[in-house]
Parts: C-alpha cells; structure tokens; sequence
C-alpha cells in the first residue's frame, strides 16, 4: 500500500476502513493447543479412571486424576513458550484469557470443596464449567463446533447425577469429546487452512 | 456544509493503520506492515506522522535481543477518527 494523499475519494476511506476491520477479523490467535491438550488429558484420565474402577476393580481409581498436576505443568510450560509470540493483541485473546483463568481457579476450588464432601457428583459440576467455558470461548470467536460443544454439556451435565458412578465417568468423558477434542481438532484445522490461504 | 477532512488521517496508509489498531488492543510492526501490505520504511514514517500528531502510542523494546515495535491507538487518535468518519458521512450523505 501506498500513500495516496491524492484523488482518495470519500469512498475509497470507507472501504478501506471497511477491510482494514474485516482483516483484524482473522488475526485472532489459535489457541486450539489448549483445547487439546486438557480434552485428550481429560480423555486419557476418564478412560483409566474407567478402566481401574469398572474392569480391575480397583479401589484407587482416583489416582487417575494425578494426571491433572502434569496438565498443569504442561499449560504453563506452553504459556511461557508462547508468551510474547502473538503479533498483535486483541481485546478478545484478553477476554478469552481472564475467562479461563478464572475457571482454572474455580476448578481448583471445586477440588478443595470435593475433597470435603465426596466426589460422587463432581462430575456433574466440571461439565457445567468445561461446557460454560467452550460456550462462552465459541461466542467470542463465533466458532460454531465450540457453541454447540458447550450446549451439550448442559443436558450431559444433568444425565451423569442419574447415572451409576462407572456411567458418570463414560460421560465426563463424552462432554470433554465434544466440548473440548472436537473443537479443538476443528479450530485447529481452521487456522491451518486460514495460514495456507494467507500464503 | 463540509468540514475538512483530517489531512492526518486522509491519507491511504495512515488511515489504514488507525482502522487496524482501533480494533485492536495493541499490534506489532511488522503485523501492521503485513496486514497493510506496506514498506517497512514508508510505514515507518507514517507511523511517525502518527505519533507526532498524538493518534497512536509507540512503544520501543528488545524481544529475544531483537528491536520490537509496539503500536496502540491514543485517546486522541480514537477521538480524531469519530470526527474523521462523521465528516465522511456527511460526504457521502450531501453526494447520495
């Protein structure tokens, strides 16, 4: 682009103030990792939670979730690697971030609330969070597969309290599939092929 | 009756890069320059004109040893560009 300062028509300022949004538009960064990351981490503790409780019934099951600590590990580790790497700053990577931070939180505090009163429902209540969060994350970004991901965990969400305990497992670990691993893998693939058309 | 049209922002490139950044929080140069398809260097010194007028902040700092750009609108230049847009309007309003 050059600057023009002549003959730049009243029509021609709009239209450019017209796309010059519309760019910005796409230059929201992919965050999909996450999504990945905590869906397949989630997955692979609900399969072994599964596995332990309904097949070998073992009564330490729960040592599946010692998962999580490494999660955590893993999030900060790529936080850190990507800090600073995004090339422009939006108010809705902000938006996004403050959401999930403060779910992160929240999860944290259910994990003391839990540890207190017994883990029989829990589930139900992390579906509700992982759904509002997806919902939430979806509408910022108008991504369709998250909107609906967070949707279904709502009904899933209700499902797992009139369930058996070994159910309730196989349906954290659906509500995960659909709000976190389809999307994921979806939004990944969005901006992989968004990278290719820009090129 | 017409007013003026900011000659600050009346100008391809510079209106280009406040579009960019009021929808934004805060943009990289070369970002800018990718998305406005421009030359580092006459980006550079529009980006000046810019600042020198009070319409963008530009913050200098080093990331990983290498110089960084760091470009936001200004109060002023979110101000300038309501007034630049509203004066557009009537442009367009007087020419339909």
């Amino acid at each position: 682009m050059k600057n023009q300062e002549n003959e730049f028509s009243p029509e021609q300022s709009l239209k450019l103030i017209t796309s010059m949004i519309e760019t910005t538009k796409n230059s929201i960064c992919d965050n999909s990792i996450y999504f990945l990351l905590w869906g397949w981490g989630i997955l692979i503790a609900c399969a072994v939670q599964y596995y332990m409780k309904a097949i070998l019934n073992n009564p330490n099951n729960g040592m599946a979730w010692l998962i999580i600590p490494v999660l955590v590990v893993l999030q900060i580790f790529l936080v850190f690697k990507r800090r600073g790497k995004a090339k422009v700053k939006t108010f809705i990577s902000d938006a996004s971030a403050y959401l999930w931070t403060a779910i992160g939180f929240a999860y944290l505090a259910m994990a003391f609330i839990f540890a207190k009163t017994g883990w029989e429902y829990c589930s139900s209540f992390y579906i509700i969070l992982y759904g509002m969060g997806t919902f939430v994350s979806g509408q910022f970004i108008k991504f369709r597969p998250l909107i609906i991901g967070g949707i279904i965990c709502l009904p899933l969400a209700i499902a797992a309290v009139y369930v058996d305990f070994d159910s309730r497992i196989l349906i954290l670990g659906l509500s995960i599939l659909v709000s976190y691993i389809i999307p994921g893998h979806l939004l990944r693939a969005k901006y992989k092929k968004q990278n290719l058309v820009n090129v | 009756m017409f007013k003026e049209l900011d000659p600050i922002l009346h100008s391809q490139l510079r209106l280009a890069v406040v579009s960019l950044l009021l929808s934004v929080k805060e943009a990289e140069f070369t970002f800018i320059r990718e998305k406005t398809n421009s030359t580092a260097g006459n980006l550079s010194v529009q980006i000046n004109k810019l600042k020198e007028a009070g319409y963008i902040e530009v913050l200098k700092q080093f990331k990983d040893n290498y110089p960084q750009t760091i470009c936001k609108i200004a109060p002023q230049g979110i101000k300038a560009f309501e007034a630049y847009v509203k004066n557009l309007q009537s442009y367009l309003t007087i020419k339909k």
